[in-house]
Order: C-alpha cells, then sequence, then structure tokens
C-alpha cells in the first residue's frame, strides 16, 4: 500500500443547502477566471471543443466515414500552401488541415468516454471497498495495488496491443489503466467520513447508509475527482496520441497520433509538416486541460500534493 | 521501529504484488491475443501451425502454460523472441545497457535542470522568471514526447545537419571493447576521446527529449516547495538574525525544498521509463523501448511479456524505495493504513 | 512540512548512476553469435554489441569503405539454415552468398549457369532422362567449404536429404517433398535425382532454390546432427558453406558481416561484405546519399529521395516476380466471415462480379501513386519477365461503366454490400488495399470496404487457416522463374490456393484450364509451352481470381562507385550477389 499523507479536510465543504453551493460554484468560476494562466486553458478548451463539435461545419466532411483521412492519390506529400492544402497533405494525400479539425473530434470523443468510463468504474469500486471494507477492500486494494505497479503507458501498450489496433481497443486499454486513481480517490473519501463524527450523528438521526453517501461522500469527493478528470481529459489524448504514434490506431483514421507517426518518414526529405501541425494539436489539447486542471487544483485544494 | 516494520510489511507483500501483475499479464497477453502469430509465416498449413504450436509448448493447457513461464522467468528462461529471432534473455542485456544509459542521462538532465530552473524560478516569486518557470513547468507536463522529439529532430538533424540519430557511428563503437554496456563508461575505461565523444554527441537530443517532461515535473516541484520553505519561520528568523539572503537560501531553504523534490525524482523514474519506448522509435535508439514497440506491432508475446514483467519490478522496487524514503524523511506521516 | 535541517538529501541521480554501474557489470559480458562459438555465457565481450550507424553529412570525394562493400537491408533474418528459412524472407540473401546449389542463375537472365554441378542438366546433353523423371548432375572436384571440409556429392544428397527430415513447418521443404522421390550418390562426381513426375520447371523452380543449397555431412554433424522436426539453433545462426563469401557475425538487430572465400572454386569476391539492418527507408536514404551505404534496399515510393542526389545512381531493372494482387475467396463459410460483412456465400463464384471488381479498380492511383510509376499491370498469371508474357496480352484497366454494368447484372447494384479485406498494415498491401476501398466506394455508396490492416504476424495467422475467414485480401505472389509455377500455385483449380479458395466453385470451366496447365508443365518445347500459356491467360481474362494491382520494378539505389552493378529478380530480394560488385 503507497504511503498517504494524513487525509485532510477537504478545503472546500460542499456540505450544505443548493445555495450555499451555488454561491461557492460562483466564487469558484470567478476564481479561475482571474488566473491568467487557467484563463489561458479555458480558452484553448473552448476553441479546440468548439472545432471538434462544429467540425462538419469546417471543413467537409469525408465520404463515406468522416472519421477516416480523405486519401487524394494524385496529391502526395504537397506543402502547406498548396491551393486547397492550407497546410499541405500526407504522404496517402490526406489533407493535413482535415486531419488537425476532425481529429479535435475523434479526441473528445476518446476522452469523453474513457473519462465517462474511469470516473464510473472507480466510483463503484472505490465506494464498494470503503464502505463495505473488510476482505473486500483489501482484494480490491491490492488489485489496485498490481494495477498500479505497471506503468501506465506500458500497459495501455499491452493491453490495446493483444486487443488489437483499434480506436475502440485504445479505448479499453485506457479505461482500464486509468480507473484506479478514482477508485483510491472515492475510497479514501469514504473511509475518512465514515471516521468522521457527524456520519455516525446521521446515523443516530436514522439516514440510510445510500443518504449518508449522497449527502456527504459524493458531494466532498466530487472535488478532487473533477481534478482528476479535468487532467485525465488532457491525459488520456496524450496517452492515446502516444499509442497511435505506435501504431495501434486503425489505418487512415483522422487521429493526431495517427497523422504524425505516418508524417515521420518525410521529415528526412524535409517534408516537416504532415508531423508538426497534428502534433501541435496534441500539445494544446494537453496543455489546455493540463492548466485548466491544475488551476483547480490550486483553488479547490491548494494543500493537496498529488503523488503520482 | 515504525519504519522497520512499514518496511518488512512492504518486502512481504511485494511477491504478492509481482505475482499478481505476471497473473494480469499472463491472461492479458494468452487469453486476448494470439501468442503463436509470431512464428508463423504466411505459407503454412493447418498442420504446420500446429506442430509450430507444439514446439513452444501453446497446445498445453493454460494452468500448465502460466507455471512453464513462471517458472522460466525464475530460472532464466524468458521464451523466444520472434522480433529478435533468438531468445529474449540473450537479447535483453544489450538492449537493457542502451535504455539505461539514455534513461540515466535524461535523468541527469532533468535533475540538474530542473533544481536548476525550480531554484530560480522559486527565488523570484511571482516575478518573470518565476511565471516563465511555471509556463516551462506545465508545457513539459503536456508535452507530448513523440511531437517534442520530432521537432528537434526536424531542427537539429534535418535542418542544422548537427545531430546524428542512432546510438553510436558504428565503426567508432568497434573500436573500442564493451565491459558494461553503456557506452559512455566504456569509452571513459578505454580512454578512447573519440569515442567518448561519439557517445555523448549521440546521447544528446535522445536525453533531453527524454528528459523535457521531467525536467518540468522536478522544476514544478522544486519551485513551490522552495516557496513554501521560504515563508516558514525559521527562515524568518534567519534573516531577522541579519543573514545575506542567498545564504538563507543556500543553508536553510534550499536543502529542506529538496526533500519532497527527492520524492518526485524517484517518481519520475516511471514517467522515464515510459517514456524511453517512443523515444527510443523516434531516435532508432537500439533499447528495450523499441524492442517493445516492435514486439507490440508485431505479436511478439514472449517479449512483451518479459518487458512487461521486467519494468514492473523495477516500478515496483523503485516505488518501494521512495515510499520508504520518504517515510524516513517525514515522520509525521502515516505508515501504511 | 517542517523538517529537521540536518537531514542532506543527496539528488537520487547519483543513485541511480552508482545502480547503474552495479546493473550494468551484470550486463558487461554481453556476446553475439561469431562464428565458431558454441554458447553465448562465458565468452569475452564482443568487439561490438552492435549499434545503427550516424548519418550526417554526405561526404564528398573518395570512396568511402573500400575493402567492404555496404549494403542497407531493410529487414533482418529469422534464419539462415536453408532447411528453415522461409521463402521471401531475409535469411535468403545471406544464403545466397554463402552457400552454392547445383545450378544458379546467370546474372543475365532466367538463363541456368553451373554452380556446384559442372554441367546443367537437360535434354540435349543427356542429362535429363527421356521419360523427364530422371536428373543427373556431374559434380565439381575438388570443392571445400569455409572450414576445409570437403564437398561432394554425398554431401549434396545429405544436404536435401536433411532438409527432408527436418521438415521444418516453416521452411520451403515443399519444393523437394512434392517434387522428389528419390536421391543418389553412386559416386562421389555424381548425383542423381528422380522425379515424382516430370516437371520442366524442375530445375529453375527447385534446384536454384535457398532450400536446395548444399553444406558438408561433417560440419552438420559436429553441430548439432540431424533431429526429425526439430530446428537446428546453431546453423540457423552460423551457417557454413561453400560460396563466395564466409559468414564471420551477426550482429542482431545491427548487421551481419562477411570476409572473402578466398578458396572459392569460381571467381572469389573483391571486397569484404558488411549487411546493415536498417529498416527506416529515410535513415537509408540518408546513408546512401552520405556514402555510408553503397547499395539499399529500396522502396519505389521513395526513388524520388534519392534520384539526381550527388554521387547516387537508381538503377532499374526488370519486374520482380512478385506481383502485388488481392484474393478473391469463393470457399467462406458465411458465417466465419467479420459481422460487417454482407455478402453470400457464393458472392465471387459469379465471374461478372469479380470481373465487375477488376474493373473498378484504380491501378493508375496504385502505380502512380504507390508505386510511383515503377510498375505496371499484369496479365494473368504471367509476370512480365516470364515465359509466356507479352505486352498483347489482355490486361484490366480500371473501366467504371463497365464496372457498374457488371454489377447491375449481378445484381448487387441496387443493394450494395459490405465487404472486408484483410491486409498487412503500414506496407504497400495496405495501400493496394486502401486503393481498392476507394475504388469501390467512390464507383457505389452503396458499396462499403473495410480494410482491416493487422500486424504481419496476425495476417500469417489468418492466412494459415484454412478456409480463410475473410472475403479477400492482399499479398504478393511468391517469386517464381517459371510459369507452371504460377499457375500452378495461383490458378489451377486443384493447386494449393485453388482448393483452399474453392476455384472450383467460380471457374465456367475448371477442367479445361487444369489440363491446360498439366499440359504445358510436361511439355519441354519453350514456344509449344509459351502458346498454351498465353491462351490460358486470355481466359483467365475472361474468368479471374485475382485482382492483379501491380507488378514492381525492380530499383535499387547505389553509389556511383558501385562496378559491376546486376540485378537479377530471380535471385531472391535484394536480388544481389555482391561477389560480383567492386568500387573504385
Amino acid at each position: 500500500m503507497a504511503v498517504e499523507p494524513a487525509v485532510r479536510e477537504p478545503a472546500v465543504a460542499f456540505a450544505g443547502g443548493l445555495g450555499i453551493r451555488l454561491r461557492r460554484f460562483g466564487e469558484i468560476s470567478r476564481e479561475v477566471l482571474r488566473n491568467p494562466t487557467t484563463l489561458i486553458g479555458l480558452i484553448l478548451i473552448v476553441g479546440m471543443i468548439g472545432m471538434a463539435v462544429f467540425a462538419p461545419l469546417l471543413i467537409e466532411p469525408n465520404t463515406p466515414n468522416p472519421n477516416q483521412m480523405p486519401r487524394d492519390w494524385g496529391a502526395l506529400n504537397e506543402p502547406p500552401g498548396t491551393p486547397g492544402h492550407v497546410l499541405g497533405t500526407t504522404q496517402q494525400g490526406g489533407d493535413v488541415l482535415y486531419g488537425v479539425i476532425w481529429g479535435a473530434r475523434t479526441s473528445l470523443r476518446l476522452s469523453l468516454i474513457v473519462v465517462s468510463l474511469t470516473v464510473v468504474i472507480g466510483l463503484i469500486v472505490g465506494s464498494l471497498a470503503g464502505f463495505l471494507g473488510g476482505r473486500l477492500d483489501e482484494l480490491l486494494m491490492r488489485l489496485v495495488d498490481v494495477f498500479l505497479s505497471i506503468p501506465e503507458l506500458i500497459f495501455a501498450l499491452a493491453i490495446a496491443a493483444v486487443l488489437g489496433p483499434s480506436f475502440g481497443n485504445i479505448i479499453l486499454a485506457l479505461a482500464a489503466v486509468f480507473w484506479v486513481k478514482y477508485a483510491r480517490i472515492i475510497r479514501g473519501q469514504v473511509i475518512h467520513i465514515k471516521q468522521n463524527e457527524y456520519v455516525d450523528a446521521a446515523r443516530v438521526i436514522g439516514d440510510s447508509g445510500f443518504r449518508i453517501y449522497m449527502k456527504d461522500v459524493l458531494p466532498n469527493s466530487i472535488t478532487p475527482v473533477i481534478v482528476q478528470a479535468t487532467l485525465d481529459m488532457g491525459n488520456v489524448v496524450l496517452i492515446g496520441a502516444t499509442l497511435s504514434f505506435i501504431g495501434l490506431a486503425e489505418a487512415g483514421l483522422a487521429e493526431w497520433g495517427v497523422l504524425v507517426s505516418q508524417g515521420q518518414a518525410g521529415i528526412s526529405a524535409g517534408r516537416w509538416w504532415a508531423s508538426t501541425f497534428p502534433g501541435l494539436m496534441v500539445f494544446l489539447w494537453a496543455l489546455a486541460f493540463n492548466l485548466v486542471g491544475d488551476g483547480l487544483r490550486d483553488i479547490l485544494d491548494p494543500r493537496t500534493e498529488s503523488r503520482r | 521501529m515504525q519504519i522497520r516494520d512499514y518496511v518488512l510489511r512492504r518486502l512481504m507483500v511485494l511477491p504478492v504484488l509481482i505475482i499478481g501483475t505476471s497473473l494480469i499479464v499472463f491472461t492479458l497477453t494468452r487469453v486476448g491475443g494470439s501468442p503463436i502469430a509470431i512464428y508463423l509465416s504466411h505459407e503454412m498449413t493447418p498442420e504446420e501451425v500446429a506442430e509450430i504450436e507444439e514446439r513452444y509448448g501453446l497446445d498445453e493447457p493454460l494452468p500448465v502454460q502460466y507455471l512453464t513461464w513462471a517458472g522460466g522467468m525464475l530460472t532464466g528462461d524468458w521464451g523466444w523472441s520472434g522480433v529478435a529471432a533468438a531468445p529474449v534473455r540473450q537479447v535483453f542485456p544489450n538492449k537493457l545497457g542502451a535504455t539505461l544509459e539514455l534513461a540515466v542521462a535524461a535523468g541527469i538532465v532533468a535533475v540538474a535542470m530542473g533544481i536548476g530552473l525550480g531554484t530560480y524560478g522559486g527565488s523570484r516569486r511571482d516575478r518573470l522568471p518565476d511565471h516563465l518557470t511555471r509556463v516551462f513547468s506545465i508545457s513539459g507536463a503536456a508535452m507530448p514526447i513523440f511531437w517534442f522529439g520530432i521537432l528537434l529532430l526536424i531542427v537539429f538533424w534535418v535542418g542544422l545537419g548537427w545531430a546524428p540519430i542512432g546510438r553510436s557511428n558504428a565503426d567508432v563503437f568497434s573500436s573500442i571493447t564493451h565491459p558494461t554496456g553503456l557506452y559512455i563508461i566504456d569509452a571513459l575505461l578505454a580512454g578512447n576521446w573519440t569515442a567518448l565523444v561519439d557517445a555523448i554527441w549521440h546521447l544528446l537530443l535522445p536525453a533531453v527529449t527524454l528528459g523535457f517532461g521531467t525536467t518540468a515535473l522536478i522544476a514544478r516541484m522544486m519551485r513551490s516547495s522552495l516557496v513554501e520553505t521560504l515563508s516558514e519561520e525559521y527562515v524568518d528568523a534567519a534573516r531577522a538574525k541579519g543573514l545575506p539572503e542567498k545564504l538563507v537560501l543556500r543553508r536553510h531553504a534550499r536543502r529542506n525544498a529538496l526533500i519532497p523534490t527527492v520524492t518526485v525524482i524517484g517518481l519520475s523514474f516511471g514517467f522515464l521509463l515510459q517514456g524511453t519506448v517512443v523515444v527510443e522509435i523516434i531516435f532508432r535508439w537500439p533499447g528495450l523501448g523499441r524492442w517493445m514497440a516492435d514486439a507490440v506491432l508485431r505479436g511478439d508475446q514472449a517479449t512483451i511479456m518479459a518487458y512487461v514483467m521486467f519494468t514492473s519490478v523495477l516500478f515496483l522496487l523503485v516505488n518501494l524505495a521512495v515510499d520508504v524514503m520518504y517515510a524516513y524523511l517525514d515522520r509525521r506521516v502515516v505508515l501504511g493504513s | 512540512m517542517k523538517l529537521r535541517s540536518n537531514v542532506n538529501a543527496r539528488p537520487l541521480s547519483v543513485t541511480l548512476v552508482v545502480l547503474a554501474m552495479v546493473v550494468a557489470a551484470c550486463t558487461g559480458d554481453t556476446t553475439d553469435t561469431t562464428g565458431g562459438a558454441d554458447t553465448t555465457d562465458g565468452g569475452e565481450a564482443t568487439t561490438t554489441t552492435g549499434e545503427t550507424t550516424d548519418t550526417t553529412a554526405p561526404t564528398t570525394g573518395g570512396v568511402s569503405n573500400p575493402d567492404t562493400f555496404v549494403h542497407a537491408a531493410d529487414d533482418e533474418p529469422t534464419s539462415l539454415d536453408p532447411a528453415q528459412v522461409e521463402a521471401g524472407e531475409g535469411g535468403e540473401t545471406v544464403i545466397l552468398q554463402v552457400f552454392d546449389r547445383l545450378v544458379e542463375f546467370s546474372p543475365e537472365g532466367p538463363d541456368l549457369v553451373p554452380g556446384l554441378a559442372e554441367e546443367v542438366p537437360s535434354a540435349d546433353n543427356g542429362l535429363i532422362s527421356a521419360d523427364g523423371l530422371t536428373y543427373t548432375f556431374p559434380i565439381r572436384a575438388g570443392v571445400v567449404d569455409h572450414l576445409g571440409n570437403p564437398v561432394d556429392a554425398t554431401d549434396v544428397r545429405f544436404s536435401w536429404d536433411r532438409v527432408l527430415t527436418m521438415d521444418l513447418p516453416e521452411s520451403n521443404v515443399g519444393l523437394l517433398a512434392d517434387n522428389v522421390a528419390s536421391t543418389e550418390a553412386p559416386d562421389a562426381e555424381t548425383f542423381v535425382v528422380t522425379l515424382n513426375q516430370p516437371n520442366a520447371a524442375f530445375l529453375n523452380s527447385v534446384v536454384t532454390q535457398s532450400v536446395a543449397s548444399i553444406m558438408s555431412e561433417e560440419f552438420v554433424e559436429a553441430n548439432g546432427g540431424v533431429a526429425a522436426g526439430q530446428p537446428n539453433e546453431f546453423i540457423a545462426t552460423n551457417p557454413v558453406g561453400t560460396g563466395p563469401y564466409v559468414f564471420e557475425a551477426w550482429n542482431r538487430g545491427e548487421n551481419m558481416l562477411f570476409t572473402v572465400n578466398e578458396d572459392y572454386w569460381g571467381t572469389p569476391a573483391n571486397l569484404d561484405l558488411r549487411i546493415e539492418i536498417v529498416p527506416d527507408p529515410d535513415v537509408r536514404v540518408l546513408g546512401v546519399r552520405a556514402g555510408d551505404y553503397d547499395t539499399i534496399e529500396t522502396d519505389p515510393s521513395f526513388v524520388g529521395e534519392v534520384e539526381g542526389a550527388e554521387g547516387v545512381t537508381v538503377f532499374q531493372g526488370e519486374f520482380l516476380l512478385e506481383p502485388i494482387h488481392i484474393g478473391l475467396n469463393l470457399n467462406f463459410p458465411a458465417d466465419q466471415l467479420p459481422d460487417t460483412d454482407t455478402i453470400p456465400a457464393d458472392f465471387f463464384n459469379d465471374p461478372r462480379i469479380r470481373q465487375a471488381f477488376n474493373y473498378a479498380f484504380d491501378y493508375n492511383a496504385f502505380i502512380n501513386g504507390a508505386l510511383g510509376g515503377f510498375g505496371a499491370p499484369t496479365p494473368f498469371y504471367l509476370p512480365q519477365g516470364v515465359l509466356g508474357y507479352s505486352e498483347d496480352l489482355p490486361v484490366y484497366e480500371q473501366d467504371l461503366a463497365s464496372a457498374e454494368e457488371l454489377f447491375r447484372e449481378a445484381g448487387v447494384w441496387d443493394e450494395g454490400f459490405t465487404i472486408s479485406v484483410i491486409a498487412e498494415q503500414a506496407n504497400l498491401f495496405e495501400v493496394a488495399a486502401l486503393v481498392l476501398k476507394d475504388s469501390l466506394e467512390g464507383l457505389n455508396p452503396n458499396f462499403s470496404v473495410q480494410v482491416l490492416a493487422v500486424a504481419e504476424a496476425q495476417f500469417d495467422e489468418a492466412f494459415a487457416s484454412d478456409p480463410l475467414p475473410y472475403a479477400m485480401w492482399v499479398k504478393n505472389a511468391d517469386p517464381f522463374a517459371d510459369p507452371h509455377a504460377f499457375m500452378n500455385e495461383y490458378i489451377h483449380p486443384d493447386g494449393n490456393w485453388g482448393q483452399v479458395h474453392g476455384f472450383r466453385n467460380g471457374y465456367q470451366d475448371a477442367d479445361q484450364i487444369a489440363s491446360m496447365i498439366d499440359e504445358a508443365s510436361i511439355i519441354t518445347d519453350p514456344d509449344e509451352r509459351e502458346a498454351i500459356y498465353q491462351e490460358l491467360s486470355a481466359l483467365l481474362y475472361e474468368d479471374p481470381m485475382w485482382i492483379i494491382a501491380g507488378n514492381e520494378v525492380a530499383v535499387m539505389a547505389h553509389r556511383d562507385w558501385v562496378q559491376g552493378f546486376v540485378m537479377n529478380p530471380l535471385w531472391p530480394r535484394p536480388s544481389l550477389k555482391f561477389a560480383l560488385f567492386d568500387k573504385g
């Protein structure tokens, strides 16, 4: 079991009525907007999500499958600035701008699905472990430890490798690796609350376990979960792009990692654009979510130190 | 003593974790994928496929296969690597040396630059250097290693023609003996200046690429703990005593800010380890990471399993060491649960 | 956090360095295989653990590595044992340099020249019996292998028998097993082979191949002997033959080293040889431009990078004998296809569908795009360069109107279909699959082609199944010298592919095709054979079992200072015999 610092009281107590919560939310939002780096992150996020959502309006979707790069066998390896291809084309005649824009869509899908899955799984496992305690808790936490003993990327790599190269399998691989953090967070909160006095008081009043859970555990856990989820929105895309770069995505997909990998071969010939622009997008995406996530962490839990 | 109990307890759990990891790895590869594929050629008939299955023991029931494999891991038979066309155990040491050299070099770069930058930023809090350090740090965490490496290649390899790729110049490399498997050390031992320059010259770009993310992480940690420490009471006391700021910095603040930084340095190990996979691909570095990437793409399960086990055990040991050091240094920390 | 100030935490980096040195001491004595070593531990540290060469600015003037010829290959062998190596695999080129066979292809073309046999058997010189079943080879006297062991007819027999005994599934033993009834060595200078049935292609399709390479019995017995069904690990990494090059070392992942065989019975090589293993095409390109490599494995797609570079010439030779084709499966259980496929089990039985696919494919995009123009369409199944090929034979060109018409006639136009095609990822096969996809989907939006680009290992595994659970796949043909081999393998209704893929379900007149192929295989007059093959090709045009995407031209980039450069696609890839070259 890894050492954890003494669990601190959440700096933000969400316990309380709806009115208090809304006011607190307003306070937090103002703080977020006041911090310049966080603000930049937020703007970037809005921009990229906008690009993802409005992709079909920004650029003509490829038929029949818009998630595949369009291939123009007559326009291979064109440099940026060629008419019709602002950012150039790839070695299969794919428009780099198309890849940049639709890649955002792919990334949004990937990160939303993986983060949702992992939060839910982590919630379930963490709550079970925390509430029920005893043998089940030990077993589940051992499992978590085993999962944590394999470095993230390598674990995801191995999973995606055996499942086969496809986008769906990358989702599975990432979900299988990322859920553990949430399990730990939730479990920690549950245990902390269990030890806390007002739970005993609530029990005396007659609140059922479920009510305690909804009223106390979940709201108190939201903070670290939100911070982690924000950071993960960025990191999922980062690691997902790395997996695609190594070669675990399907052929011809309009995804940033795939494009960087394809563009690599042309570098020695001076064809820098096929790798540079998609790679830049991965960086900006991860940067944006990291900036906002860090900002949130500073505001919501300024004294918490993350160990991983 | 509490710490000794703690260490003992962690050590006893270690084999359980290792076995657990091995079960996961084995189940994943055997049940999820196809272990035989790498050994086949496209001309084989189903009968020939069956012969190959028998040769590699893939027709045995799964528990038997697991025991054979696990037993082999412990006794030194790590299977046959389809990618390298040789026993895994035979190919491993070479590649380990290459990766180790890269990781250590990256680590040195990261520590040196990270501590330096963190101190620089932390000591000039909220002024321009501090903001720049913060931006740099966050970029580091978000930076895709594969993109950064390719950018560096574009600028330094293709554009300026300075840096080479690969680990060495074949002729220079073969002009010295290699007792340690680490090129720089071997060159030093041989007293061969050309080889040393060759080694460092090739190591430069990959080490910077690999170390970049960790540099940012360390700089960040250093900066924030320096800031925290600088505001501690005894530092104020030192200032009140009239000690010059620089001395305050050097004698008190920095040393104490190092402690959490040390933890982070240990944790960066995992980061560096994973980064080698991508960096080795990009810079054509003949190490474990690239071997694993090939194995992954070509379904070479023997290599995948050996690599994952090796990195996991290493990771576990380093984490244990770090946690113990952390517990030792900060006695207030709750040990275990 | 407050801490005692006398704690002095040293940076972990120092610890790491110390750790590294300790670990390094354990990893230090790595050895790589060198000729003659029997185990890998306990040896002293070798001079090279092998590293990739660096590539920097190009050299100007002067020949690099004047005593060694350096070739950059794109993949690494898995075995160097003729009894184990797969057809088309990297080990074959090593076997070509290190071993001899009874007869060889001359550098100029499909003509045969003597190897370890002093004369090439033919009907004229009487060394082929009248019934075509017996071949007699007079063996050269005084030949020794690289260790000094004498090699004579008994060793020839031993070498062939060894392959048959080991019978390794990954090897090409089928060539011998299917053809050879018995072998004899009545004396030290005569080797006699009796075939199962007459085969006009025996010499050029079997005797010249890697699997028929010759080694000395003493060498084998001293190094593991022969065991049925078992690979010989020593010989797989330490080949010893009679050829112009002596194998010295194999530095895995890096290079292979060979020295000149001074005692070669033929013309000795001029230079030592180093084969560098460089999977990255751009590293090969930079290497040849810098002068680090003399020849490089060249892909048509990057010829543009080297063309016109200073000091580099791009040799354009004959066509390779490995057309890239898309196979059509007439023998799949409909429930075993990928779930998305909507085609019935008898989809390809209808020749109109097969013709329509052939008309739909965009050959232009593939040949001019992916192959960079270094290719051409190919008639069925006669690649450019084999007997029977002629420019006048009908080949398919993209004709979308005809395709549509045929699809409508066959009744699939309105409803459309979804079909999967499996291919190896990240190479020309994937590209051909994508071109097929774009061609069909561009023709009719109701047509959907799923491209399953999988790792080579996965592809091989799927391919080894019988029946194949995919409707279409992309691969290239194995190179053969004789039209019979192509026809038998890829066209004959009862041949290998014919059976696995159910050609009889689709051929309009399977028996006619079978009898034409069988007839042509026993006739010895080349003109008569040619006539039959050409008639066959025209028939096959109407009844195609494949889509041939294109046949690649042999290209190779090499330094100007290479003298005597010649390529023969009949030699295993890269189709070079390095002993013929010089530099200067």
